[in-house]
């Protein structure tokens, strides 16, 4: 039993993956930008397309293409930063929300006309399962049972932490993260100690394009069929992580991140017992209002310190 | 001298002019009866009617509120299965059925908004966003197809069919229209409009935050469940694991209409839904091009949003407002001189 809970663990390895990108993501603009960018799931997907034409049509190896793919996020993003933000009139938090949320609608309806109908493209990466003919999971014998983790996972989780880890060192340690780190806390103060808030900004919108898209390749190679609004669900949960996690930090929402599917597999696992058989179709809804009472409790999120507000 | 034209000036005040659209819209369905216009114009026109009576309980809470949520997919949601419940399977009238709505949504409105609106500004969108979810998953848990017989839509005991249910949204538009005029010329909405301007000088001159956000979500999450038992009662047929209905999509393209009008006009959020939802199934549908790539008015919406949004705060109402004022100097001057 113990070895099959450990199987349903790595089951959710990629969506924690995933999830986790994308929540970072979201997290760099939200503090860069003091917006939601509603926009990553549709950037990414359009990355995600841009890489499955470069594999399917052209045969291009598959990290050049996700390198290309990757590309795109970050044109997009910047083209969002530089382009849109900096000539508005007097946009403020909300409004550049809507404006993400204007970016959204003009990929959704641009990926019919640009790729073309059938919406729905077959993606295989990282890990080709069908051309490779060996099995696609690692078994493990443990625990009196076999843990099987897919090859696709753990590839994607080394990517993750690979990148991830990267991103919080120079956070940490490099001129670049110091600048985020203050322009996160105050934008105006920032400018005046010399830092250049809009080069900081227009880098992070670089890096949350191409994690975003880095995100819908790994999303997309498990084998799910593309579609422009296929990575709704993960940014959806992208952005409960962030709350769940507290965007007051960064490494918050990745702990949200992994505790949504984490739980959300949890639960579904509850129904090899007889007792809650029915249980998995309740899974999300029931992962979502723990959320809401978490919240309820501590609305800055489980690592979120309170903020105070000045008038 | 200026003359009067009470015509003209009924045309003014919202009312007249509220007067003016039901009737205009009431003549398309009489030339529809007639065969002058084509039935799916009229079901077209009944879709964006639905839409904009959400739309307008939406601009409530933005732009006099100021309060930016994403739940009106998973509340219209609410709306639609209640009017399944109610109306097929119980088999109760119309009036019954409205106001079994309007409770449960004040209800849910007002727990929902306790819990969400502790949460200021940007997390608002997201929690409601994420509390659609919930709402959505719940309601595809319950049952994945619902669909209601036309023979069990009763207004006062008749069947009325299909044309009946457009003249009842009329009705339901109307009315909900003119109560959101007099609401936003009310104490009440005045508070409202001071609370988006400034929350600290709203609460200085003693309006309490919570109960007039609350008040407007509920009324918003009141409009949204009534456009879905409309939409239950015009289209009759949802599933809800396909249909974009109770999705981010929705919730989207409503806000997006609100903007595009402008947040503070009731009439500019109709027209936002009309430009949204309307103008693709009225119009566009019959040129080639557009019957090709329904997808290309979304884009469309998406830079028109980014335009208004970048350039013009107030959409198209503040345009229209500064074109009228411009041509009412244009005129004016002229007629200075020759006096």
């Amino acid at each position: 039993m113990f070895a099959a809970f450990l199987s349903t663990l790595c089951g959710t390895l990629l969506s924690v993956c995933v999830t986790a990108l994308a929540a970072f993501a979201v997290t760099l603009i939200f503090k860069t930008s003091t917006t939601t960018n509603f926009a990553q799931g549709s950037i990414a997907a359009l990355g995600c397309y841009v890489t499955a034409d470069m594999l399917n049509k052209y045969g291009v190896p598959v990290y050049l293409g996700v390198f290309v793919g990757m590309a795109v996020g970050v044109l997009a993003g910047l083209f969002i930063d530089i382009v849109i933000f900096r000539n508005g009139k007097s946009v403020n938090a909300v409004g550049k929300q809507i404006i993400t949320m204007g970016i959204v609608s003009i990929v959704l309806g641009g990926i019919p006309l640009v790729f073309g109908t059938p919406e729905s493209i077959p993606f295989e990466a990282f890990y080709n399962t069908q051309k490779a003919g060996v099995s696609p999971n690692f078994i493990i014998p443990a625990f009196g049972g076999e843990v099987v983790v897919t090859k696709h996972a753990l590839i994607c989780m080394v990517i993750t932490v690979a990148v991830l880890g990267t991103i919080f060192l120079l956070l940490k340690f490099s001129r670049w993260g110091l600048g985020v780190r203050a322009t996160a806390s105050n934008e105006f103060t920032a400018e005046l100690m010399g830092i250049n808030s809009h080069f900081i900004t227009a880098v992070s919108w670089a890096i949350a394009g191409a994690l975003g898209v880095l995100a819908a390749v790994m999303y997309a190679g498990s084998g799910t069929a593309i579609s422009a609004t296929f990575m709704t669900t993960v940014q959806v949960n992208a952005f409960l992580a962030g709350i769940l996690g507290g965007f007051s930090t960064f490494y918050g929402p990745v702990l949200g991140a992994v505790c949504i599917p984490v739980a959300a597999s949890c639960i579904g696992f509850l129904a090899n017992f007889p007792m809650f058989s029915g249980i998995s179709r309740w899974n999300m809804v029931i992962v979502y209002v723990l959320m809401l009472i978490v919240i309820l409790i501590r609305p800055q999120g489980l690592l979120g310190k309170p903020v105070a507000k000045k008038v | 001298m200026k003359k009067k034209n009470p015509a003209l000036d009924a045309l003014r005040s919202p009312q007249g002019q509220l007067l003016l659209f039901v009737i205009v819209l009431s003549v398309i369905q009489l030339l529809n009866l007639q065969g002058l216009v084509s039935s799916s114009f009229v079901q077209a026109v009944g879709n964006t009617l639905i839409y904009a009576i959400v739309a307008i309980g939406f601009c409530l809470l933005l732009g006099y509120s100021g309060l930016a949520t994403l739940g009106t997919g998973g509340f219209i949601g609410i709306g639609t299965y209640l009017a399944y419940y109610m109306i097929q399977e119980y088999e109760l009238p119309f009036a019954a059925a409205l106001i079994i709505t309007i409770a449960a949504a004040v209800v849910i409105g007002a727990v929902v908004g306790f819990i969400s609106l502790r949460i200021e500004g940007i997390y608002l969108a997201i929690l409601t966003l994420g509390l659609s979810e919930i709402i959505r998953n719940l309601l595809m848990v319950i049952k994945s197809t619902v669909k209601i017989d036309v023979d069990h839509v009763r207004l006062f005991g008749a069947k009325i069919g299909s044309t009946g249910v457009y003249f009842l949204i009329l009705a339901v538009f109307a009315v909900l229209m003119w109560l959101l005029f007099n609401l936003i010329d009310s104490p009440t909405g005045r508070a409202m409009l001071a609370m988006k301007n400034s929350t600290s000088a709203a609460q200085a001159m003693g309006i309490s935050l919570m109960k007039f956000r609350l008040m407007s979500f509920v009324i918003s999450v009141i409009f949204a469940a009534v456009g879905g038992l409309l939409y239950m009662l015009f289209i009759r047929t949802i599933t809800t694991s396909t249909s974009t209905l109770l999705t981010l999509t929705t919730s989207l393209n409503i806000l997006g209409a609100v903007i595009i009008g402008g947040a503070k006009s009731l009439w500019g959020t109709t027209f936002g839904v009309f430009i949204i939802y309307g103008l693709q199934s009225m119009f566009l549908s019959n040129i080639p091009f557009f019957r090709e790539n329904p997808a290309f008015i979304t884009m469309v919406t998406g830079v028109l949003i980014i335009l208004v949004v970048m350039f013009f705060p107030g959409g198209f109402a503040q345009i229209v407002s500064q074109l009228w004022a411009g041509a009412k100097k244009k005129l004016a001057k002229p007629g200075r001189e020759g006096s």
